[in-house]
């Protein structure tokens, strides 16, 4: 493990999270946030020596729009790339991958979406399998109610918890200006919207949103030059689990539990309960409980803080949520996460996931303190 | 009970259908209503001064914002072509047509036009050409608003003046 080189967050700019951006297409929603989160860092795009960006064609419908994404990401003189067809959070993980190679000393991280020139519930049927479940219509609403249901059968819980949890995110989002909604919302008040798709609520599910994220992050030596107060990445994993919705238990998340275990060893941190705040990219109230249980987490309990951001359930900008998980512990590690800010934190965890009832699922320690010497 | 397939089932079909509700983009949207005018436009590097047609945001080069809309000749050069003998869908084009690289006057970089009003073989590289426009009432700022563009007669540009533009 002494052989990983520290690798810390430096810089993020998030464009507001807003349901339709109904004039800009997707990178010209991403080239300020680039230039943004450059300008915080205090460097040009010659001082940065890596990219990766993460967003789908599909979301938009602009083939090869992610190539149009390099002209707005600063690509020339040529540098090395990457594009990822998953959320920011994982595009994180390759650039910090690349700089473990010792092949670059800082990325830019970028996330986008145009969620609102497409119809995502159609678009995300595509991730299923094309024989047996795709055909049928499944969207990531009726996959996540049948995760729901599945969870609920097997402990109990019940309709008015998940309006719990939902209200608590919604009490937490109302803090948070970046987010997308910022109503609180009484569990009571969320129990009695409409079912979405049984045992789901239209108020259990999360507004999606677009919104175009850039990350910074940089190798030790580099990062304290560009950051006053580096977000250190302690320890990180990402594991996939089957495609198939009936290969696996969709009341559990194997992948997060072990996800969680192997990110907080690296870390050396005993248990996720031992960090300050969690951000969870649960899209659902039924996957935020199915996270806490995987890491052990109680969401109620005042240490950790869980989404103190208001969470997926505030503003899922797709191609984007997970990354601003990681950004939102960046800037509650670095004080500067305002009103909703956790007073005192020093150590932190993010999480995001992708596929239908969290396939994927990447886990990171993050601390003010440099993991190792 | 169904006699199960004689033939291994190969492929299923799985035809996908996906709606889409465009934006055009803010600096798409400047070219597109500049056309409706019977302008094009461009945008202008702010660092290095090249511009852009159509206007973009920014600078792939330069990275510099390129905020500055500027209003281009409608006349350029060909910088490269290629005769086309397949008909387009929904066009009444007479084939062999012509597709080209017209590169405006003050222009960094070229845009995709028809060339009409003379024979396929007669274009070629660094031919002078000007916009033939649709009449006022019927633009709708689409590229069809310039039907075409046609030889203006002038002598050819030095290879030198547009090659960097292709």
């Amino acid at each position: 493990m002494s052989a990983l080189r520290n690798v810390a967050l430096v810089g993020f700019a998030q464009g507001p999270i807003v349901a339709r951006d109904r004039h800009r297409m997707s990178t010209e929603m991403l080239y300020p946030v680039v230039r943004e989160a450059l300008a915080q860092v205090g460097a040009t795009r010659d001082d940065i020596a890596y990219q990766v960006s993460a967003s789908t064609d599909y979301m938009d419908g602009r083939p090869f729009g992610f190539v149009a994404a390099l002209d707005v990401m600063g690509s020339w003189p040529p540098r090395q790339d990457l594009h990822l067809e998953m959320d920011g959070s994982f595009a994180a993980y390759y650039a910090w991958l690349k700089i473990q190679a010792g092949e670059a000393d800082s990325a830019i991280v970028c996330g986008h979406g145009k969620t609102s020139e497409g119809e995502p519930e159609r678009i995300l049927n595509l991730a299923l399998d094309p024989y047996y479940q795709a055909p049928i219509g499944l969207g990531p609403t009726a996959t996540s109610a049948l995760q729901a249901s599945a969870y609920m059968a097997r402990t109990g819980a019940t309709d008015a918890d998940l309006a719990a949890v939902a209200a608590r995110s919604r009490a937490a989002g109302a803090k948070n200006p970046d987010t997308q909604v910022r109503e609180a919302a009484a569990a009571t008040a969320l129990q009695r919207t409409d079912w979405a798709v049984e045992p789901l609520r239209t108020g259990y599910l999360p507004p999606i949103g677009e919104s175009a994220t850039c990350l910074v992050i940089a190798a030790e030596g580099k990062a304290e030059k560009l950051c006053e107060r580096p977000v250190w990445i302690q320890g990180v994993d990402h594991r996939s689990e089957m495609q198939s919705l009936g290969a696996r238990d969709l009341s559990r998340s194997a992948g997060a539990k072990l996800a969680g275990e192997k990110a907080l060893a690296m870390a050396d941190v005993g248990a996720a309960k031992d960090v300050d705040l969690v951000e969870l990219m649960a899209t659902t109230p039924v996957e935020e409980l199915i996270l806490c249980e995987a890491l052990g987490l109680d969401a109620t309990a005042k240490k950790p803080v869980v989404n103190p951001s208001g969470g997926p359930l505030c503003g899922h900008p797709i191609m984007s949520t997970g990354l601003v998980r990681l950004g939102e512990v960046f800037r509650q590690l670095t004080g500067t996460a305002g009103e909703r800010g956790v007073a005192g934190a020093r150590r932190a965890l993010a999480h995001a996931s992708m596929g239908h009832c969290l396939q994927q699922n990447i886990v990171w320690v993050l601390g003010a303190q440099r993991r190792w010497s | 009970m169904t006699e199960p397939p004689k033939e291994p089932v190969k492929y299923v079909d799985a035809n996908v259908y996906l709606p889409y509700h465009y934006v055009a983009g803010d600096f798409r949207a400047i070219y597109l209503n500049g056309l409706r005018e019977g302008k094009i436009l461009g945008s202008k590097d702010s660092k290095t001064g090249k511009i852009f047609v159509p206007p973009i945001l920014n600078s792939p080069e330069s990275f510099a914002p390129c905020e500055e809309i500027v209003q281009l000749d409608d006349r350029g050069t060909v910088t490269t072509f290629c005769v086309v003998n397949i008909p387009v869908i929904g066009r009444d084009l007479e084939i062999p047509y012509v597709a080209a690289s017209v590169a405006l006057d003050g222009a960094a970089i070229s845009i995709f036009a028809l060339i009409q009003k003379c024979k396929a073989d007669e274009v070629r590289m660094g031919m002078r050409v000007e916009a033939v426009w649709k009449p006022a009432a019927e633009r709708t700022g689409d590229h069809t608003d310039i039907q075409y563009f046609r030889p203006t007669g002038e002598p050819d540009a030095p290879r030198e003046s547009y090659i960097n533009r292709l």
